[in-house]
């Protein structure tokens, strides 16, 4: 495939060197209105004269000796993640594909061909994605966390906080939520499994963190678990969810929430419960043996 | 700036001078705030090798926890006999241990093993059933014990000097002191007559073993 920026021609290039291959193109773009002179020294040569065209000056050099990198370069996974964060606004409309990405990189000045450096299916715009509504729930949360240090709001019951993060998580969902199902089915993907799962679970354990969780012991991983399966099960009803707002969702998500607690407290009940029972049979063994004589001092 | 957090805060082992972008609570300094004690205050994640650190934590978590239930076990069955108080002051230590180890559990957000609840019942076992041999059972199920410990807290401690020992000095003084700790358990040990214990060598290889893939999988899992 030929990318062609403005009158320039370059031959077929692989994806490692297209993100090169892109840089330079949008360094041209912003150089065009001020050296429109330099312009004229690539028109000159015919296609032929590869090594010619490669930029001048003071453009910054990846000439293939490693390491000699101007300020403003900019790696490639800095420029993957502007590309990919410039494609959700096309998600509504193209879905998770190439066509967002292309769209996305089409307005950063890039060409189309930028899509060719991410798979076709779309997995790395769906886990970009998820990471940034990550990163942006763990800011809230911090947030949050901060005002209640400072005194400036009350702290929330468990059940409240936990309702409240998995709703501003899931929230952040409405904008693409047309599309959300083919994400995740593209989760689901054997091949993206490991990189979802680290995803979420990395969220909940967040949400834990913020709740005030100090769990040091097999506590740890049923609360993990039990919020993972509330938030899942939240996320699948908030799919056919039709009601104004949500509402249904954010009820079903109170329900879940107060089962998960009830849950715990009768998870206590029974512990201590059976903590007594215990004490009393040791009791009366204990007695038994003064009885049969047989507690003795060795 | 995290040290001026006012006078009520404690222990200078987790205070930290420079503020970090990371998912941990910033210490705020501000006369109304509420202060929280600092052993439950998180480190900065940004700058430590969370691999190697979470691993050195869950580890060393679940072994005290393991030693704990051991003393437990060899207090259930010897607790009324001579040695009763020499296993019990062992005892408080480890509990001291382990408690020192929840803090910092919850100080690196590090996930606890998942095989706890088997080591809750096989430390346990092995206390009961190293006590049930006699008193020189118990003292020689310490001395193995608490040499692994020893070797292990050695091996983690070169690891910490080797990666950056000003970066993890709280955690490699926590890990020295309990190490001196345990040296002096397996000395007591020795001195109640450990070796003494029939097929002692035998017994005290099986434990070793135990205790090798013990720190291997809670490493791990």
């Amino acid at each position: 495939m030929m990318v062609s920026k403005g009158n320039q021609q370059y031959p077929p290039l692989r994806a490692l060197q297209a993100s090169a291959v892109l840089r330079r193109a949008s360094d041209e773009h912003k150089k065009e209105p001020l050296a429109s002179s330099s312009q004229q020294h690539f028109d000159s040569p015919p296609a032929g004269h590869q090594p010619e065209q490669k930029p001048q000056g003071p453009h910054p050099s990846y000439t293939g000796q490693g390491g000699q990198e101007s300020e403003d370069y900019e790696s490639e996974e800095q420029l993957q993640h502007r590309i990919l964060t410039a494609a959700l606004e096309f998600v509504p409309e193209h879905g998770w594909t190439a066509e967002a990405i292309a769209e996305g990189a089409k307005t950063l000045g890039l060409s189309v061909a930028a899509a060719g450096m991410f798979r076709s299916d779309g997995s790395e715009l769906i886990l970009h994605f998820v990471s940034e509504c990550n990163s942006k729930l763990s800011e809230l949360l911090q947030k949050e966390q901060k005002l209640v240090q400072l005194g400036e709001a009350e702290k929330k019951p468990i059940d409240e906080f936990l309702r409240d993060a998995v709703e501003a998580r899931l929230r952040m969902l409405i904008p693409y939520i047309e599309k959300w199902p083919q994400a995740l089915s593209i989760l689901l993907l054997p091949r993206n499994i490991p990189s979802s799962l680290n995803l979420l679970t990395s969220m909940i354990d967040d949400i834990w963190h913020y709740a005030g969780d100090q769990s040091t012991d097999f506590n740890w991983y049923t609360r993990r678990a039990v919020l993972t399966g509330i938030y899942n099960t939240t996320e699948l009803v908030m799919m056919q969810d039709s009601s104004p707002g949500f509402e249904d969702t954010w009820r079903f998500l109170g329900n879940r929430v107060a089962d998960a607690m009830a849950m715990s407290s009768t998870a206590s009940q029974v512990q201590s419960t059976g903590e007594a029972v215990v004490q009393g049979l040791m009791g009366a063994a204990v007695t038994i043996k003064n009885l049969a004589g047989l507690n003795q001092r060795r | 700036m995290a040290a001026a957090a006012g006078p009520a805060v404690r222990c200078s082992l987790w205070q930290r001078r420079s503020l970090r972008c990371g998912p941990g609570p910033r210490p705020v300094p501000g006369g109304g705030a509420p202060l929280r004690l600092c052993s439950t205050q998180a480190v900065p994640q940004a700058g430590i090798n969370k691999p190697v650190i979470d691993r050195i934590i869950r580890v060393d978590h679940a072994g005290e926890f393991g030693a704990n239930r051991i003393y437990a076990g060899q207090m259930a069955v010897l607790g009324r006999s001579s040695v009763g108080p020499v296993i019990q002051q062992m005892w408080n230590q480890e509990k001291d241990h382990l408690k020192k180890f929840n803090e910092l559990m919850v100080a690196y957000r590090v996930r606890p093993t998942v095989l706890l609840p088997f080591w809750n019942v096989a430390g346990f076992v092995l206390g009961a059933g190293s006590a049930l041999l006699g008193k020189k059972g118990a003292m020689a199920c310490t001395v193995a014990v608490e040499e692994s410990i020893s070797e292990h807290y050695n091996n983690q401690i070169r690891t910490l000097i080797e990666e950056d020992p000003e970066k993890y000095k709280e955690l490699l003084q926590v890990i020295k002191q309990f190490r001196d700790e345990e040296q002096e358990h397996h000395d007591i040990g020795l001195e109640h007559d450990a070796e003494a214990t029939p097929a002692y060598s035998v017994l005290k290889t099986a434990i070793q073993l135990g205790c090798k893939a013990a720190i291997f999988l809670s490493e791990r899992i």
